[in-house]
């Protein structure tokens, strides 16, 4: 954090930042916030949701290595298909994203529920967690550790997911901004942009996930 | 104590097990497993590890399938208490009490008025708003024993309740176990490999050999209650039972 706030600071003291138009930048880096944060909401319900009940079905084992493959198709050869349908719009750098952070939220809670140990499972049956209650008092409560960091690094990806759209598909937000910077010599532009983005990623970090990661692995230790 | 001799809690007949190992290939973890325990009775099952003590439970609980072979389940409210715990670490030592209610639907009121009551039971009334990370293993035990009893289990099945604990906590555990059998009087069926615990608890103790998981022997424990743990005719059956282990091992 310090170090962030020592460059910003330095780059404003030396006036090297005198150039940039700042209006227009932080309306980039909101506009692709807003994407991130509407893209990881839906991957985290979606996720949340196949990873939940795939992982309740008896088809966890054989499904596994489908997703494995899904997964590894590199998301960046999907965007064609999503521009194809969808056009220049946010709904596609949205949905393209989706695609990203869906996986790692999703293998992250199948895995929980495939390592959890066995004892567990019995006394989740034995204590009557069968049907669907046992995605809700069971398999839910238990995949909370996995949520958190499969969300962590979902939203790692989804960043360069948005980002990377932007630029390519030069769909407004922050990486059509630092393409037309780049493009017109104003790198000073990207670099303040991505001290901006660096700022929000720290701050949800510290306000959001610092403090639920520790809260879950102090009670989910062992 | 709902003791009718004529009644039986559970039938084994000939039941046989495979599971699959990690290479797939079946291996016979149980095999010709006969025996019935009757209703009310304290049953411990001995014998050394890879004898399918933990499977056998699994599959009178049907939490496994058994290949062949017939089981009669004259129960239906079964719990059971892991030697792990096996605590649900993102509920409090009540909630974790409750559990078995509150699948049952239960109200909330109500279950938690038993759970208080089933804690209390253990001694633990004082921690009900810990959650287990916070409890030690004797604790831990506990909370996992007043989980069972809270569904008033009409079979009560224990995998080495003990083993995780140290001398004095099982001490007080196995103690407070005997006070629980003679209030509820339920079933029980307790793997275990300490020999004298087994004397000191059952009515009848199976001796299981392994590899394929089989019976050696099913004993009698016939001693009056509560039993002498010093006296002469206990050392006798503890040495007995000793010398049919080591036959085995």
């Amino acid at each position: 954090m310090a170090g962030i706030v020592v460059v910003a600071m330095l780059f404003i003291v030396s006036g090297r930042l005198g150039s940039v138009e700042w209006a227009t930048l932080l309306k980039a880096v909101l506009h692709t916030t807003y994407r991130l944060a509407l893209a990881y909401s839906l991957a985290l319900v979606l996720g949340v949701s196949i990873a939940l009940l795939v992982g309740w079905s008896p088809f966890t084992d054989a499904l596994f290595p489908v997703f494995d493959i899904l997964q590894n198709v590199p998301s960046f050869a999907l965007i064609p298909l999503f521009i194809y349908f969808f056009g220049y719009t946010d709904q596609m750098i949205i949905l393209f994203a989706v695609s990203s952070i869906v996986w790692p939220i999703l293998f992250a809670i199948l895995t929980a529920i495939k390592n959890a140990h066995r004892d567990l499972n019995d006394a989740a049956s034995i204590f009557g967690a069968n049907g669907l209650r046992r995605i809700s008092f069971y398999l839910a409560p238990l995949s909370f550790p996995a949520i958190l960091t499969g969300s962590i690094v979902g939203i790692a990806m989804g960043w360069e997911s948005v980002i990377g759209a932007e630029i390519i598909a030069n769909a407004g937000g922050f990486g059509a901004f630092i393409k037309d910077a780049s493009v017109s010599g104003i790198s000073h532009a990207a670099i303040a942009g991505m001290l901006a983005i660096l700022l929000i990623v720290f701050v949800v970090n510290r306000l959001v996930w610092a403090p639920l990661l520790s809260e879950s692995s102090s009670r989910y230790a062992e | 104590m709902p003791n009718d001799p004529s009644a039986v809690a559970l039938v084994l007949s000939r039941v046989s097990a495979i599971f699959a190992d990690e290479e797939a290939r079946g291996v016979l973890a149980l095999e010709d497993i006969s025996f019935s325990v009757p209703s009310g009775a304290f049953v411990s099952i001995i014998g050394p590890s890879g004898a399918g003590k933990s499977t056998l439970m699994r599959v009178i609980l049907g939490l496994m399938p058994h290949t062949s072979g017939t089981i009669i389940r004259k129960f239906s409210r079964p719990a059971m208490v892991f030697q792990n715990y096996a605590l649900f670490p993102w509920l409090t030592a009540l909630e974790n009490v409750a559990f078995g209610l509150r699948m049952k639907r239960v109200p909330r009121r109500e279950r938690e008025r038993i759970a208080r009551e089933k804690l209390k039971e253990v001694g633990l009334d004082h921690l009900e708003k810990h959650y287990p990370n916070a409890l030690s293993g004797g604790q831990r035990q506990r909370v996992g024993l007043a989980r069972a009893l809270a569904i008033s289990p009409d079979l009560l099945i224990m995998d080495e309740p003990f083993s995780n604990l140290d001398t004095i906590t099982a001490e007080a555990l196995k103690a407070d176990l005997l006070k629980i059998w003679r209030t509820y009087g339920m079933t029980i069926l307790m793997v275990n490999h300490l020999i004298p615990d087994a004397v000191e608890l059952s009515d009848h103790v199976i001796i299981m050999k392994a590899r394929p998981g089989r019976i050696k022997e099913n004993v009698s424990i016939d001693l009056p209650r509560p039993r002498d743990i010093r006296s002469a005719a206990f050392f006798d059956r503890v040495d007995a039972l000793t010398t049919t282990i080591r036959s085995v091992s």
